[in-house]
């Protein structure tokens, strides 16, 4: 089985060895930082606008009685 | 153990997230109130709900200036009461239960949403500031009908709202020349007293009664009418208290057949 | 030529065939019930009953989410355990054993759902797949999940089998990466099945076959979701798996890091079972103060899959890099995205992705209210176990199935077709269900619009919604008629002798950086048991002694007050040896019952 071909099946011969010590996933890092902002912006918009927003909500009853 | 710069960097973010989500949770209730659907009501038994004070007449109650309660039980597929009549500006508790299996009560557009189990009781204690109409749907399926089970929450305007019930006492068939009796019960569900009027058209004949009917009390009051006045024959009447009105037939005969007398 | 799975481990390749083909069959079953659904709950064509839609969304559930996802990863995790401890199973025929009952009992649960399309029996099971009592199926449907369960109980007590003959040979090793996986998902499946088997053979099978008299509505259904959280972590970590072990060798590249694998999958165990709660926030009878313990457990059970995320991308990035790829996001064109095996993967985590935010907000306890049982909460779970890991497993077929047939894989541009035709459906009918959930559409139900009231659509309209929907699930149904064609395409091709060898991926960092406490199953399984007690003795015990064992009825409950310590470990034993006991008294009232 021949791998210098051009199969585009991901398992083909590296252009270059990247070692540990060598390596920083610095795309990773940029795409991370990206979904967390992401993460936060959602978080806040559906908590503080679609949850919040939706009322009237469930509150303590001022008539609870302690069981 | 070798984490890399970044990845550490990335861990702390993520806790911050997740602490950050526990903490945005804990505002809303500690700082906003927002409760939880609890276990602060005692267990029910589902076969026996008409021994229970609130599900044996399901209802709305007011309990307090601006405080009222309603008492729903949920059934494949339906909610009674069907249509649960509040008024703006007030606080209301839901307890809602289940004669069969388990359904939900649910408030469409609002935050309003219960599980309803049959053996526990849901408490749901909301503010309701604006008047408005809302849909209830059950959205935990319940079995072949689950679709078609829904119900109605209204929000009235607080001078539209009342809690009257008007029920009138007629008799069908009155002997001409002696009086017919009509016995009207106004029943007040509200805590403030009720100042209003009976109106009673019979024939060409109207007439008023001014009633006060005490906070969360039931007022009769009898009205004669000399069928003299009247005349022979059919006479459609009709009894009507603030929204609420009664209509009927009245025949006023020469002569009884026998055994006929006023009911 | 290189060695295949099936060059190597012919008999074990057998096996995972047959898995994987009971898998298939459900994937198909279920997913033809999927767009019955979706077209008559968006009105676009309705040919059957509404009353019947409940047994089409019964059968959609279990076929895919018991069936389809279980017996494909019986088939992986057979895979993963004889290639990484290179070793054949202890004894070939226990394995089938074990494959039998799993396949019998789901036979016998599915016969029980499907007879309710038809008058000519009695039988029915039309409970949806999380069967809440007081609705009742046929005792065969519970009969068949119990066999079905107990079945994949043998297949894990298979694969500890040759762990530990394999640890007897090797002596201080550490253990292979695919093995410490699957043993984790093993030791958490084993404790969260506790809870459904409790259910079904304490309460739900004796009640349908008329042994006992009623049920406690609020206990089966906790017990139910202490298993019902969990299972999707079942689904979660063989997908998790391909992904840290398959998609970066498929990326070009090599796992990042082992050890951190490793604590992911430790902390799935340890935190997966108790918050089966925020299940039940919006129940009466259990207090606020446990539904805010199982938010917290379960806003941590984000950890690992927050650090799955990175670790994963930080493989497929190296893999980038090392076919030349450069730039903070240019490197993403370096990826092999011809590869449906790597597309399909690589769109299937970033979906979840995605879906991990839908979840974010379904662990939230108060902003519950929002989304409970709306149809949100079906838009999340098709996002994550319908694509995260559905899309994965279809993904890796088009590299296993040729490695256990030893035929090239039919067409590598149909399997292309169908990956990218799965996620762009998905795209559409997910996000329409979020939108549509948070207008106060209900999930579960036959006929979304009401008479007595209209949805209020801030943005779009219900009628753009339903058609998004309609939409999205034609094209899955599509790609699924892409995946089988090439499946059947596959097992009709010719063998080839050129099929990559049966390999997994190398790592950057690899075991010898992983302190030798990961490797300590028994530690972690003790932990997760301990946080298991806590999370739900309390819970557990104030609803027996609310609503009484056996419902409102039949007064029966533990005779224990919640202040007394020791006695709360003698009930939780108390509830282990009747789960034994029952074990043999259902079988036995069964038999007897069937031979009446």
């Amino acid at each position: 089985m021949s791998q210098a071909t051009e199969k585009p099946d991901g398992t083909g011969t590296p252009e270059r060895e990247i070692s540990h010590d060598e390596y920083d996933p610095v795309g990773t890092a940029a795409l991370i930082g990206l979904y967390f902002l992401i993460l936060v912006a959602l978080w806040i918009f559906m908590y503080f606008v679609e949850f919040l927003g939706n009322d009237p909500t469930v509150i303590g009853s001022l008539m609870v009685g302690i069981a | 153990m070798n984490i890399h710069t970044y990845e550490k960097a990335w861990l702390a973010a993520s806790l911050l997230l997740i602490v950050g989500f526990i903490v945005t949770i804990t505002y809303g209730s500690v700082g906003l109130g927002i409760a939880m659907i609890d276990d602060s009501e005692d267990t029910i038994e589902p076969d026996e709900l008409d021994e229970d004070e609130r599900f044996a007449e399901p209802r709305v109650e007011q309990v307090g200036e601006n405080e009222y309660e309603a008492y729903v039980v949920a059934r494949t597929f339906f909610y009674n009461p069907d249509t649960v009549e509040v008024p703006a500006n007030s606080e209301v508790t839901f307890y809602v239960t289940s004669g069969d299996v388990i359904h939900s009560y649910s408030v469409v557009g609002t935050n309003l949403n219960t599980m309803v189990i049959p053996g526990e009781v849901s408490t749901m204690t909301a503010e309701f500031d604006e008047p408005g109409e809302y849909g209830v749907i059950c959205n935990e399926y319940c079995g072949g009908g689950h679709h078609d089970m829904e119900g109605q929450l209204h929000v009235v305007p607080e001078d539209e709202f009342d809690m009257t019930e008007l029920s009138v006492e007629a008799p069908d068939e009155v002997e001409l020349g002696d009086d017919a009796t009509f016995e009207v019960t106004v029943e007040n569900g509200q805590l403030d007293d009720l100042e209003t009027t009976i109106d009673l058209e019979v024939g060409n004949e109207t007439i008023e009664e001014a009633v006060t009917v005490a906070g969360q009390e039931s007022e009769t009051t009898t009205i004669d009418v000399d069928t003299a006045d009247l005349g022979e024959g059919d006479h459609d009447w009709t009894v009507t208290v603030d929204d609420y009105d009664e209509s009927g037939t009245l025949t006023v005969a020469e002569e009884l057949e026998a055994g006929d007398d006023d009911e | 030529m290189s060695e295949t799975y099936i060059d190597r481990f012919p008999a074990e390749a057998k096996v995972v065939r047959s898995a994987f083909y009971g898998s298939f069959l459900a994937l198909a079953i279920g997913g033809l019930m999927g767009i019955i659904q979706t077209l008559h709950r968006t009105g676009y064509y309705r040919f059957i009953d509404s009353a019947d839609y409940y047994t089409v969304l019964t059968a959609h559930g279990v076929f895919l989410v018991i069936s389809f996802t279980i017996f494909f990863l019986v088939g992986i995790f057979t895979w993963a355990i004889t290639t990484s401890l290179d070793r054949e199973v202890e004894d070939i025929r226990f394995t089938w054993g074990w494959y039998a009952l799993m396949a019998i009992g789901i036979t016998l649960t599915g016969i029980a759902i499907l007879a309710g399309f038809t008058d000519a029996t009695d039988i029915s099971s039309s409970v949806l797949f999380t069967f809440y009592a007081p609705l009742q199926a046929h005792p065969m449907f519970y009969l068949g999940l119990v066999l079905f369960v107990v079945g994949t109980w043998l297949a894990g007590a298979d694969w500890f089998r040759s762990w530990w003959a394999w640890k007897q040979e090797n002596p201080g090793e550490r253990i292979p990466l695919p093995t410490f996986m699957v043993l984790t998902t093993m030791i958490m499946w084993y404790i969260a099945t506790l809870g459904v088997a409790t259910a079904i053979l304490l309460f739900l099978l004796p009640w349908s076959l008329g042994l006992i008299d009623s049920v406690n509505p609020t206990l089966t259904r906790t017990l139910f979701w202490f298993f019902g959280h969990p299972v999707v972590y079942f689904w979660l970590m063989p997908a998790y798996m391909m992904w840290y072990i398959m998609l970066p060798k498929v990326s070009g590249g090599k796992l990042f890091s082992d050890p951190l694998a490793r604590v992911v999958f430790i902390l799935f165990l340890v935190l997966s079972v108790p918050t089966g709660i925020h299940h039940q926030y919006l129940d009466p009878g259990i207090a606020e103060g446990f539904k805010f313990i199982a938010m917290t457990n379960t806003m941590f059970l984000l950890l690992p899959s927050f650090l799955t995320a990175f670790t994963v991308v930080a493989s497929m990035e190296h893999g980038a890099r090392q076919r030349g790829g450069t730039g903070y996001f240019g490197w993403l064109k370096a990826l092999p995205w011809r590869d449906p095996v790597f597309s399909g993967m690589a769109l299937a985590g970033l979906m979840f992705a995605a879906a991990g935010f839908s979840g974010m907000i379904n662990a939230g306890m108060n902003i519950n209210y929002l989304v409970h049982n709306t149809f949100w909460v079906v838009g999340h779970f098709h996002l994550t176990v319908g694509t995260g890991v559905a899309l994965t497993f279809m993904a890796v077929t088009y590299w296993f199935l040729p490695q256990v047939t030893g035929k090239a894989l039919w067409s590598r541009s149909v399997g292309l077709a169908q990956v990218v035709t799965w996620f762009v459906g998905m795209t559409f009918m997910s996000n329409a269900m979020h939108r549509a959930g948070l207008l106060g559409i209900p999930r579960r139900t036959a006929e979304p619009l009401y008479e007595g009231f209209e949805y209020s659509a801030v943005v779009g309209s219900v009628g753009e919604l339903q058609a998004q929907i309609a939409l999205g699930g034609l094209l899955l149904s599509l790609s699924l008629l892409l995946f089988f064609a090439n499946v059947i395409g596959t097992v009709l091709n010719g063998k080839s002798d050129s099929l990559p060898a049966n390999e997994y991926a190398g790592t950057l960092s690899g075991p010898e950086d992983s302190p030798r406490v990961l490797d300590n199953l028994k530690l972690w399984t003790g932990i997760a048991i301990v946080l298991v007690i806590f999370a739900y003795t309390f819970p557990l015990l104030s609803i027996i002694e609310r609503g009484g064992l056996f419902g409102p009825d039949v007064i029966e409950y533990v005779p224990i007050s919640v202040d007394s310590l020791p006695l709360l470990v003698g009930a939780i034993e108390l509830v282990f040896a009747n789960t034994l006991a029952a074990i043999g008294d259902g079988g036995t009232a069964l038999l007897e019952g069937v031979t009446r």
